[in-house]
């Protein structure tokens, strides 16, 4: 066996943050750094030899593993996982540099971040069911610890654990599907599979479907995560230390979107038994937008307002992917790379804000442009581009993901546009609320420096260039989409 | 009573003998060693004594250990003793898996018994006669057999349950497990005489060919399948049986726990395996669904009582309870790739079990056993190694991939639902996420921030027997495949080829 371009991209992050774990703080960091960028190279490295007219997995790579049971360690990429595993490696690389050296333990946080990122990588990559599931529990470990001994606020050990209880209750679920998946398929004793390229051809029969659907879906539902499964996240993003949030809210979420559209949908396409689940999710991924939205409305503290908003936004992800159509599902994908670069840049503008401040209410916190002219201009692009202003990235997943929508149910793209409206309400508060204000915030309070201006500019250059060329990621999925929906 | 013939045909010629004897040739070494023990026990000066018994343990079960391996790679597998024993794969899986628990025990129990204070020679003696117990019931294809490995195991850890004299905890723990035991013991006799009465045999095999499916009907022969049923659930502690568990795992001295937690539920799986599966195959419908009961309660008063605990003995007791009841889905399940899974769940539950147990030892001082959760306290700073391995060890326990423990249940669910139980399986998982929390609170303390910095010292061979668990609980779960095989070569003999 070989090793692929893939698997050295879940497995560089993993053995760097064994071995990041045992270094000094400085050296730990740049070494961090330096594993997150090389991952980052190998991953562009792959999307640029990507070829865009093949429409199966590419770089596949394959090992019996198990044998006994049809377990094979299989990866591979297509049109759909490509951008996100390009996103995974981008995001971790901004992580490792958005962590100050002033972190307690800081080689065990980024040596934690980079196991993380590794099994978010895995997740994105593995074309093995039981591969998926194990990289998607493995993911949870190190999250759980980030959370519990990195965590801010009074008892993060509570929301970690809240967390890891609420997640496993959906994924372990999840292991059921697998094994009824494997044991219900539609072959021949012996001639049993996990790959997950011929499972959908092998689909057990309506009633067993609908079973399987819904753990898989809840499980996915719960990561997402999709109203009313959401509970989890206002207190772990609460707890989550910022650097940890670029990946854990920019990343974590997209995997259970990305089992969505991965497995859920091709899988089982028929999982009609006392109803149609196929209806049920897309009025859940409505209820989210309107619901994460109007909380986000009602948010004081403003690290919650912005994961509210990125339920709300999940729920345009969720909605589009099950539209069921090309548009809403390229729109789905293109929206998972445009949420991941906006959530995490105003994660990190917020928790800038309140460095500077040391609050986060936003009744305290006013007026803040005069002094930070720098960071008032970037603040103004990430909430236009958040708010799905035409010519930034938002706007064309948004407008995508409707317009599919609209396609399978008017009703469904009225509601969802219900929740477009109500975005620029909480998103221009929180604006014009902490940036502008008839007279300056009252203290002098410095503007963000130039290291931190760069870790921003990526993103911010992203947020131009996708809202004005997403044809470039588009044009890769249409034969991926139209394919899965054949299927 | 080994040698007693089952026919009436009273000749036995040397060759034969011999060729008995090589199959049983792991326990025979053993049974060598221990004698060779005894006798260095009582010959030698106080002060050698303890290195010396414990030296030539290690080395009766390397040496039985190697035989088992050399018989099992060259398939040297065959009836003995008119077929009331057997050195088949399946009774050779088990000798190499108990020879390996062994050579741990005496690791971990060497520093732990100099710590504190405790005669040496003795326990070494008492651990290899509960693991030729062991062994014995391993190997044994006829009832009396069975019985004879059951009692052999069970009165060595007797003793070593009040191994500690001056201690009225480990005394009541003595107590009560042989209370219990005695009558665990007596309702697995009285089971074994009503299934003899319904078949005129107790070699296993040939019940199996006497009991057709006829026989089903026959009440003195389901209440024997009962009985049985109830003495060996007292003997893998499943609930609702279980009740011994908490409070003789606790009393006990910790490198006893660590060695019961293991070796009696793996010998009794291994009795169930054999006397159920192999014995009474057109049964299977009676049998399973008392199983069934038995793993359905194991799983729900385990893991809900595990909750509540405060010492990491019982806690790990309780979760043992809910552990037995997953591995009773894959007896249930039965077939070739349910028992297989069975037999791969006990060989990885080994290392990680008895890992945890070990790195309780570590914490024993002079006077007594500090076993509660709160004794972790600042692990990550006082030995940074033995913190790794405990989280090893409990994410493992919880099924967290990559670690082993999720590949033995993936395997024993995915037999339990291809065998049409799948409710048994969802109540599995269900309670698997309950377990979680349990497993996961041990770490807190393991990681939290702590004023305590003092060193926690792990001696040599301690470290080495939790690396070896810690090792082997990383790798044979990134690499099961191995391990499966292994299992599925065991169950041969029983499930077919």
């Amino acid at each position: 066996m070989t090793i692929g371009a893939l698997s050295v991209i879940w497995l560089l992050p993993l053995i760097g943050a064994l071995i990041v774990a045992f270094l000094p703080p400085h050296l730990g960091k740049y070494m961090a750094v330096l594993v997150a960028v090389a991952a980052l190279a190998v991953a562009v490295y792959v999307a640029v030899l990507f070829a865009p007219d093949y429409h199966r997995f590419q770089f596949t790579e394959t090992f019996a593993w198990i044998p006994q049971l049809h377990v094979f360690y299989r990866l591979g990429v297509d049109g759909i996982s490509i951008w996100l595993v390009v996103l995974n490696a981008f995001l971790t690389t901004i992580a490792m540099l958005a962590t100050p050296l002033s972190t307690r333990n800081v080689s065990r946080f980024l040596a934690l971040m980079l196991a993380m990122s590794a099994g978010m990588a895995g997740v994105l990559m593995a074309t093995d069911l039981v591969l998926f599931y194990v990289f998607w529990e493995a993911m949870l470990i190190p999250a759980y610890f980030l959370l519990w001994l990195f965590g801010e606020g009074e008892r993060p050990g509570r929301a970690a654990l809240k967390f890891v209880l609420y997640t496993l209750a959906g994924s372990l679920l999840m292991l059921v599907g697998v094994i009824g998946e494997y044991v219900f398929q539609n072959v021949l004793p012996g001639q049993q599979t996990f790959d997950l390229a011929q499972l959908p051809s092998v689909a057990p029969s309506p009633g067993i479907q609908f079973g399987l659907f819904a753990v898989f879906a809840l499980a996915f539902a719960i990561k997402t995560p999709l109203f009313p499964f959401h509970s989890w996240v206002p207190d772990a993003y609460a707890a989550a230390p910022t650097p940890m949030l670029v990946t854990f809210a920019g990343m974590m979420g997209k995997t259970g979107a990305y089992g969505f559209l991965r497995i859920a949908i091709p899988l089982f396409p028929d999982p009609t038994g006392l109803w149609d689940w196929r209806w049920v999710i897309p009025v859940l991924a409505v209820g989210g937008i309107l619901w994460g939205a109007l909380m986000a409305i009602a948010q004081r503290d403003m690290k919650m307002l912005v994961a509210y908003s990125s339920i709300s936004h999940m729920g345009f992800i969720v909605l589009g992917i099950f539209a069921l159509n090309v548009q809403g599902q390229q729109g789905a994908v293109l929206q998972m790379v445009n949420h991941g670069v906006i959530v995490p840049a105003l994660f990190l503008i917020v928790a800038w804000i309140q460095d500077r401040t040391g609050s986060r209410d936003r009744s305290s916190v006013f007026g803040l442009a005069p002094r930070m002219p720098i960071l008032a201009g970037v603040f103004t692009v990430v909430a236009l581009a958040a708010l799905g202003l035409p010519g930034l990235n938002s706007f064309v997943g948004e407008f995508m993901t409707l317009l599919g929508a609209w396609e399978r149910a008017p009703a469904l793209a009225i509601a969802g546009a219900i929740g477009l409206v109500l975005t620029p309400v909480y998103m221009l508060r929180l604006f014009q609320g902490a940036m502008y204000a008839e007279k300056p915030y009252a203290s002098e309070v410095d503007d963000i420096h130039a290291g931190q201006l760069t870790l921003l500019a990526p993103l911010v250059v992203l947020m131009f260039a996708l809202g004005l060329a997403p044809g470039v990621l588009t044009a890769l999925m249409t034969s991926v989409a139209q394919q899965g929906l054949a299927r | 009573m080994i040698f007693a013939a089952a026919t009436p045909d009273l000749t036995y010629s040397w060759n034969q003998a011999l060729s008995d004897l090589g199959q049983v040739s792991a326990i025979a070494a053993l049974t060598g060693f221990m004698l060779f023990a005894i006798i260095a026990e009582l010959a030698l000066p106080k002060p050698r004594r303890s290195g010396v018994v414990a030296m030539v343990a290690v080395t009766g079960f390397a040496y039985s250990l190697g035989t088992a391996a050399y018989r099992w790679i060259n398939g040297l597998g065959g009836p003995a003793y008119h077929g009331y024993a057997t050195g088949d794969s399946f009774a050779l899986f088990f000798e190499i898996l108990f020879a390996v628990l062994g050579i741990l025990t005496v690791a971990v129990s060497h520093p732990y018994l100099e710590r504190r204070g405790l005669r040496e020679g003795e326990f070494h003696i008492l651990v290899m006669a509960a693991v030729i117990g062991m062994m014995v019931l391993g190997s044994a294809t006829s009832l009396v057999t069975v019985f004879l490995g059951l009692e052999l195991f069970s009165i060595a850890l007797y003793i070593a349950c009040g191994f500690i004299r001056t201690d009225s905890r480990s005394q009541e723990a003595a107590a009560k497990y042989l209370l219990v035991g005695g009558f665990a013991s007596a309702f697995v006799l009285y089971g074994m005489a009503l299934v003899y009465g319904a078949s005129g045999t107790t070699v296993i095999p040939q019940i199996a060919t006497r009991l057709g499916p006829a026989a089903a009907g026959n009440p003195l022969l389901v209440l024997g399948i009962v009985l049985m049923g109830v003495g060996f659930a007292f003997k893998v502690s499943a609930a609702p049986f279980h009740m011994w568990t908490p409070d003789v795992y606790q009393g006990a001295p910790v490198p006893v726990t660590a060695f019961m937690s293991v070796g009696t539920k793996a010998a009794a799986f291994a009795m169930i395996v054999r006397v159920f599966a192999s014995g009474l195959p057109h049964l299977g419908p009676e049998w399973q669904a008392l199983l069934a009961f038995v793993a359905a309660t194991s799983m729900i008063v385990g893991n809900l009582l595990a909750i509540a605990q405060t010492s990491l003995k019982r806690l790990l007791a309780y979760s043992g309870i809910a552990q037995a009841g997953y591995i009773l889905i894959g007896v249930i399940a039965g077939g070739k790739d349910g028992l297989a899974a069975v037999l791969f769940y006990l060989f990885v539950y080994l290392f990680m079990n008895f890992g945890a147990f070990a790195v309780v030892t570590l914490l024993a001082g002079p006077d007594a056993d500090h076993d509660r959760i709160s004794d972790l306290d600042g692990l990550h700073r006082r030995n940074p190694l033995m913190a790794i391995l405990m989280t090893v060890f409990m994410l493992s326990l919880a099924g967290f991939p990559p670690f082993v423990g999720f590949f033995g249940k993936l395997f024993l669910f995915t037999a339990g639902v291809n065998a049409g139980y799948t409710w048994l399986v969802v109540l599995a998982v269900v309670m698997s996420v309950v377990s979680v929390y349990y497993y996961v609170r041990v770490l807190v303390p393991v990681w939290s921030p702590t004023a305590r910095t003092d060193e926690l010292h792990a001696p040599v061979s301690t470290t080495a027997a939790i690396a070896i668990s810690g090792v082997a609980s990383v790798f044979l779960g990134l690499y099961p495949t191995w391990a499966l095989i292994a299992g599925q070569v065991g169950v041969g003999p029983i499930a077919g080829p």
